[in-house]
């Protein structure tokens, strides 16, 4: 084995489930999931004196990832799932509070709707979502990247990152929140039965 | 008003609400981080907000954090870091 790829090993290997979960939320599929990371990771030992050491190696990973994956879906399909967010970036400075939770807080406090929520109707809802979306809460709340490295992944400013965060979130609540409403998990507040 | 401790300084629900990600998401420091969470420390009409994002995060950890990569994925790919080490 050359220095390079035991440098290779030590360093990037270690994230291999990590980068394995982002490319399955990225591509819905275990198979498609599992040719992106072997692409992510050879592409990345290609390009690894590229690399500096020490920096966030995982995000340069999920750069890559993220990347390759764009690519594929742009030369298929899909194209009506991008998000045209750059109309009117919701600015969440001018919200106060989801007006959902204001009206769960009086039936479930505790959100402990969420938890009867079985796993595989979490990974549909947060499948279901917009690439754009899916990508920087997947980032934010499952990988718990910062604003700035989800940032420099993604080519957003950090402006963008937030409002794409606060919208995904907002959907996504509102998508477990109506489930657990169907499932009788949780009393509907929205005139609802 | 020079010198007066800005911690201390209890900030609106609105302010509060307004800034519920960017504490959650450990995006806030010093004075502005302490004003938002003595605020949600003894508002009981903004703390379900705090306590719902928390709980919804920590559903989407639960269903998105427990795959690991497959063992085949694992070899598959060793063997094909092996050959681009060689060219």
């Amino acid at each position: 084995m050359t220095e390079r790829r035991a440098s290779f090993d030590e360093e990037a290997l270690p994230h291999l489930d990590a980068v394995y979960r982002f490319a399955l939320r990225l591509s819905g599929s275990p198979d498609q999931a599992q040719d992106l990371v072997q692409d992510t990771f050879v592409r990345a030992f290609k390009a690894w004196d590229q690399y500096t050491p020490g920096t966030q190696c995982k995000s340069w990973l999920f750069t890559i990832c993220r990347n390759l994956f764009i690519r594929q879906w742009e030369r298929g399909q899909r194209h009506d799932e991008t998000v045209a967010d750059n109309t009117r970036p919701e600015a969440p400075g001018q919200d106060v509070g989801n007006p959902l939770w204001s009206a769960v807080a009086d039936v479930d406090p505790e959100g402990r709707f969420f938890d009867s929520i079985v796993d595989e109707e979490v990974l549909r809802a947060i499948d279901a979502l917009p690439e754009d979306f899916r990508t920087v809460v997947v980032l934010s709340d499952v990988e718990g990247l910062s604003y700035q490295e989800i940032s420099d992944m993604v080519g957003v400013p950090v402006g963008t990152v937030k409002s794409r965060l606060f919208r995904g979130r907002r959907q996504l609540q509102k998508a477990l929140y109506d489930y657990a409403v169907e499932m009788g998990h949780i009393r509907g507040t929205h005139g609802r039965s | 008003m020079a010198g007066r401790d800005m911690s201390q300084e209890m900030i609106s629900c609105r302010e509060a609400l307004r800034f519920l990600y960017e504490f959650l998401d450990g995006e806030l420091e010093g004075a502005p981080n302490e004003q938002v969470r003595a605020h949600f420390d003894v508002c009981q009409r903004c703390y379900p907000h705090l306590k719902l994002e928390a709980s919804f995060r920590a559903v989407l950890q639960r269903a998105c954090g427990t795959p690991c990569a497959p063992p085949e994925l694992k070899s598959r790919l060793l063997a094909a870091l092996a050959e681009a080490d060689k060219g």
